[in-house]
Parts: C-alpha cells; sequence; structure tokens
C-alpha cells in the first residue's frame, strides 16, 4: 500500500446518517486539501485519519498502518483539531509542553519542543499569558503548535485558519508551505478554496461524504470564479474600508452588519491580496477576523454533481 | 525549522500504560482541583466543619456535654456518628458520583479529549490517570474537613484527642478506600452508560440503602456493604432505617472486606478503561 493515508471503500454512518459514503482515495506524500462545505463529510474523513472514529465499513491506512486503536502511530502524526477548545487555565507554553510530554519525552526536552513549536507559529511573546486571553488567530497558532512541537512526519490541520484575521492568516500560509518544503507531509482541511490554492494544487474534493474530484486544482478554480465569493470581514473602520473596496470592480456588492462588513467579489484572489496588503498597513484601522461562509462553494458542488 | 530536541518518529516500544496515566495526571489534577466543581464541593464539605464547630460552641457554653436518647455521649461518639451519616453514607458517595461519572465525559463537553486520543498513549492510561487525579483531588478535599471535624467535636464531653488519634488515622485510610471504591465504580457507570450522573445517584441513594436493610447475597453488589467493616465506630440509630439496619447487620471481616474492594477497583477501571478504548467520541460541532 502507497501513499501517506490510503482509504479503501471507507464508509461511515452516525445511525441512519451517512458521513462518508465508499470512499476509495490515496493521498500521495506532500501538502493535500481537503475541500469541501460544512457537513461534506470533511470532518469526518479528519477523524478517521486521526483514528478519532472507527470505520463502519472499509479500512483506512495511515503511513502504511491502520489508526484506530493504535497509539504508537501519533508519535508520527501531529493534529489540529478544529473545534476552538483548551485547557483555558494554562498558559500557552504549559499546554504545549503537557501534551507533548505525553509523546513520552522528559519534561525538559517536552519543554525545549514546545519553545520551539512557539517560537515556530511566531507565538513566543504570548507563550506565557493564559489561553483564555488569547485572539482567535493565536488560539488557532498555539494549536498548530502542539500538533508540530514533537516533529510529526505528518501534519493533519482541520479548518487551521479559521477567523484569523489577514495576516495571521497569511503567516499560518506561509507555515504550512515551510512544514512541506522541510519535508513534512500535511493534509488541511478548508471550505475556502482561494485558501487551500494558496498553499498547495493538490486537493481533495469532498461533497456529501464522496470524493468528488482528486488532482490538481486549476480546474476547480476556474469553476469558483464564475461564482461570486462572500467575505465577512469584521474591522475598526468598516466604512473607511468599504470606501477602499468600492473603488475596485472586482468587488460586486457590499454590506454592513454589526462590526463588519460583508463583500461579494468576483475575484477573491485579487480581493484577498488587497485585503492582505491593507490589514498589513493599517491605513484603515485594525482588521480583526476575516471569514468567508461555505456557500461560496455550495454553488460549485452543486454544479459539480450534476455534471 | 528543526534544530529542537526531536523524539524518534516510530514508537520504538509500546506505550506504557502506567507511565502515560502518570503524565495525564499531571495534565489534570490542577484542572480537577481549580475546577468549579471542587469549589463547589468543597464548600459542601465546609457544612460538617461548621456543623462541627457549633457544636462545639454549644458545648463550650453549656458545658454539660451532649446527650442522645437521654444517654450522655462523648465526643468520639459524636464523631464517630458524623462519620457514618455524614461522611460514608452522603460525602464519599457524592465525590464518587460527581467526579467518577465525569471523568472522560468533561473532557468531552469540553471537546478537549481530542488532544489525549491523538497522543501516542493507550486510551485506558487517560481514564486511569484522570482516575488518581480524582483520587488525590478529592482526598484532599475530603481529609481536611474530617480532621477539622475531628479537632473540633472529640475533645467536647471530656474526649482525648490522644486516646481517639488512632481511631482517626483509621477512619482517614477507610474514606481513601471509600472514595477509590466509589470512584472507580462511577468511572464505569460513566464511560458504559448514557445519563451517568441519574444512575450513579440512583446507585449510591437508592439501590445500596435499600438491598442492605434486606437479608441475602444481594447486599454484596454494593460498595456500602464492605465499608461497613472498615469503620471503626458503632453504627448509629438514628431512623427506623438505621434500626432495621442493624437488625440485619451482617459485616464481612476487614480483611474480606479489604479484598472485595480492591477487587471493585480493579474490576471495574478495567472494563472501564475497555469501554473507553472501544468507544466512539463525537463531539458536537
Amino acid at each position: 500500500m502507497g501513499g501517506l493515508v490510503v482509504a479503501d471503500h471507507l464508509s461511515k454512518w452516525y445511525g441512519q446518517v451517512i458521513g462518508l459514503n465508499d470512499v476509495s482515495v490515496t493521498v500521495p506524500p506532500g501538502i493535500t486539501g481537503l475541500l469541501g462545505p460544512n457537513g461534506a463529510g470533511k470532518s469526518t474523513f479528519m477523524k478517521l485519519i486521526t483514528g478519532q472514529l472507527k470505520p463502519s465499513k472499509g479500512n483506512i491506512a495511515v503511513l502504511g498502518e491502520p489508526i484506530w486503536q493504535n497509539p504508537g502511530l501519533y508519535n508520527r502524526i501531529g493534529f489540529c483539531p478544529e473545534q476552538d477548545a483548551f485547557y483555558e487555565r494554562m498558559t500557552g507554553r504549559e499546554w504545549v509542553t503537557a501534551l507533548v510530554r505525553l509523546n513520552g519525552v522528559t519534561e525538559t526536552d517536552a519543554a525545549a519542543m514546545a519553545t520551539r513549536a512557539i517560537e515556530d507559529v511566531e507565538l513566543t511573546e504570548a507563550a506565557d499569558k493564559k489561553i483564555g486571553a488569547y485572539s482567535k488567530g493565536m488560539r488557532q497558532r498555539i494549536k498548530m503548535a502542539q500538533a508540530l512541537a514533537h516533529n510529526p512526519e505528518l501534519l493533519i490541520l482541520d479548518e487551521p485558519l479559521s477567523g484569523m484575521d489577514p495576516i495571521a492568516r497569511r503567516k499560518a500560509i506561509r507555515m504550512i508551505k515551510d512544514w512541506g518544503r522541510a519535508g513534512k507531509s500535511v493534509i488541511v482541511s478548508s471550505h475556502i478554496l482561494h485558501e487551500i490554492e494558496s498553499m498547495t494544487a493538490n486537493i481533495l474534493l469532498i461533497n456529501q461524504g464522496r470524493i468528488l474530484a482528486e488532482g490538481n486544482v486549476h480546474q476547480i478554480r476556474d469553476l469558483i470564479d464564475e461564482h461570486p465569493h462572500t467575505v465577512h470581514i469584521k474591522a475598526d473602520q468598516t466604512r473607511a474600508l468599504a470606501r477602499e473596496f468600492l473603488g475596485h470592480d472586482d468587488v460586486l456588492s457590499l454590506k454592513f452588519e454589526e462590526g463588519a462588513v460583508v463583500v461579494q467579489t468576483g475575484r477573491p484572489d485579487a480581493f484577498y491580496a488587497r485585503l492582505t496588503d491593507l490589514a498589513a498597513s493599517g491605513t484603515h484601522g485594525a482588521i480583526h477576523e476575516v471569514t468567508s461562509p461555505d456557500d461560496n462553494l455550495q454553488a460549485v458542488f452543486q454544479y459539480l454533481v450534476k455534471a | 525549522m528543526s534544530d529542537a530536541p526531536r523524539i524518534p518518529q516510530a514508537a520504538p516500544q509500546p506505550p506504557n500504560v502506567l507511565a502515560s496515566a502518570v503524565r495525564v495526571f499531571d495534565l489534570s489534577l490542577g484542572q480537577m482541583l481549580w475546577s468549579r466543581r471542587s469549589v463547589f464541593l468543597g464548600v459542601l464539605l465546609g457544612g460538617p466543619v461548621l456543623l462541627a464547630a457549633v457544636l462545639r460552641v454549644v458545648d463550650t457554653l453549656h458545658a454539660s456535654g451532649f446527650r442522645v436518647n437521654g444517654a450522655a455521649v462523648g465526643g468520639s461518639t459524636i464523631f464517630g456518628m458524623m462519620i457514618w451519616l455524614l461522611f460514608i453514607r452522603f460525602i464519599v458517595p457524592v465525590l464518587g458520583v460527581f467526579y467518577g461519572t465525569s471523568l472522560i465525559a468533561d473532557e468531552v463537553e469540553d471537546k478537549t479529549i481530542t488532544y489525549l486520543f491523538t497522543r501516542p498513549i493507550p486510551r485506558r492510561a487517560v481514564l486511569l490517570g484522570k482516575y488518581f487525579a480524582y483520587l488525590v483531588c478529592t482526598v484532599l478535599l475530603v481529609l481536611p474537613s474530617v480532621m477539622l471535624v475531628f479537632f473540633l467535636i472529640v475533645p467536647t464531653g471530656g474526649g482525648s484527642i490522644g486516646a481517639a488519634f488512632p481511631s482517626l488515622l483509621a477512619d482517614l485510610g477507610m474514606l481513601v478506600v471509600g472514595l477509590a471504591a466509589y470512584g472507580a465504580v462511577f468511572a464505569l457507570v460513566g464511560t458504559r452508560l448514557k445519563r451517568p450522573l441519574v444512575v450513579g445517584l440512583v446507585f449510591a441513594f437508592g439501590w445500596e440503602p435499600a438491598v442492605l436493610l434486606f437479608p441475602g447475597y444481594l447486599k454484596r453488589l454494593t460498595v456500602a456493604y464492605y465499608m461497613q467493616a472498615l469503620v471503626t465506630h458503632e453504627m448509629p440509630q438514628d431512623s427506623s432505617m438505621s434500626m432495621l439496619l442493624q437488625i440485619f447487620h451482617e459485616v464481612p471481616s476487614v480483611a474480606v472486606s479489604l479484598l472485595a474492594l480492591a477487587a471493585i477497583v480493579g474490576v471495574t477501571l478495567w472494563f472501564a478503561g475497555r469501554a473507553v478504548e472501544q468507544r466512539e467520541y463525537v463531539l458536537e460541532q
């Protein structure tokens, strides 16, 4: 069996509900993006490849071994889950150190590994603050730190960029690409093609519990571009941002919500690039959070399913 | 990216359950000690201390000692009654139910279980480490309360702390054993059953007192039956239920009780660990 992850007629159902339906796929080494809207089966697939769930039918092998009830394999895997859950009273450093200790290393080594991982995610200054006081972006990065601290061969990141501000997002994307270049394999899930595309050209497209497509991202990308893309931006000066956006022809419409401006764009690439530059310059105040609802993809998936 | 200490990428040995459990214990104890549950139960454990303080004040003001059913009783007897009525029949089972049923459930509810289950440790080590943390946490809550009650109550009515001290040590040991046994039983309930808190409360305050009232073998399916043998104080006759208990009072030997309780702890923890190993935990998104 070759490949990083090999799924063979893999199915998972929860009572009457099908989470994943007869999936056979081989994930190659390198960075692979798992793309699909919420409820598509991404989380189920992630939970199966991290051994949190047992397949209802079929087999799954990770790094050549079955993962269910095989705890030794977690020495080779780092997992950053989607949920925003922590031991809030601990500092980031304490938390990462405590989790790395579960890998069987000494306290001293665990502390050194945690320090290095926290440096890697550029969170050194906040390492000794309580996690409860972290921003969303910092919380995402400390989750990544615990996943990579023990130097795994395979990193599995479930929606790692969710809720990050543009600067943090750009840093996180750069980090993930660096890990790929350093020889690690990464499986990263998202419901935003633009995010995945900025990390890798290799994607698995998943919807309604099935893998719809696998391989190069560019064909899918053309489809995405035909559909307007919605971006929700929380910022200090939403009106100033809106004025700036309206000066560009890729912005199709915008509206205001509480503390946020919601933009529809026809060219997400150009829009995100401009947004990141705006956030970095601070010209229009701080941009706190950028999110994109999964209905961006829904239209494309409906098109693919029909096709 | 990487001149930090690195561990071997392939685990050379299967993960050791006990060593892993110790690490989970390290991670869990602080969380458990400062949880809202511990603060609440810590306040609950202040109740007996408050009661003992009130009795001590009454004794100091009236200096005539206490009488139960017309007979004068010393401080040691009152302390024994409090051990029976408050600690053995109420506080120890309550602590066992509230902590034991939530050992894994808390992590599932907080969605932090993923971090423990995606590390190279057997899942049963997570349960075991959290069980050890429960034991230390509850011992740290109960023992100071018992000791304060002892020092407040025993001197009343002319009682001697020195003479009663050996029985305090026996009581402390007995309470630790009780916490261990109830915690293990309710850990199993928590990992196996839906609505474990309700089931636990029914077991502790329905099933156990009920079957102890009747002769026969059913009472051997309780923790309380074996605990009775370890109590050095006489069972109080505070109610008609206690009278019935006295009538059918059948107490196993200390050795049999200790062996049975050790077996209860071992067997229930083994099955609880097995349940955790086999169960899929689907976290709500």
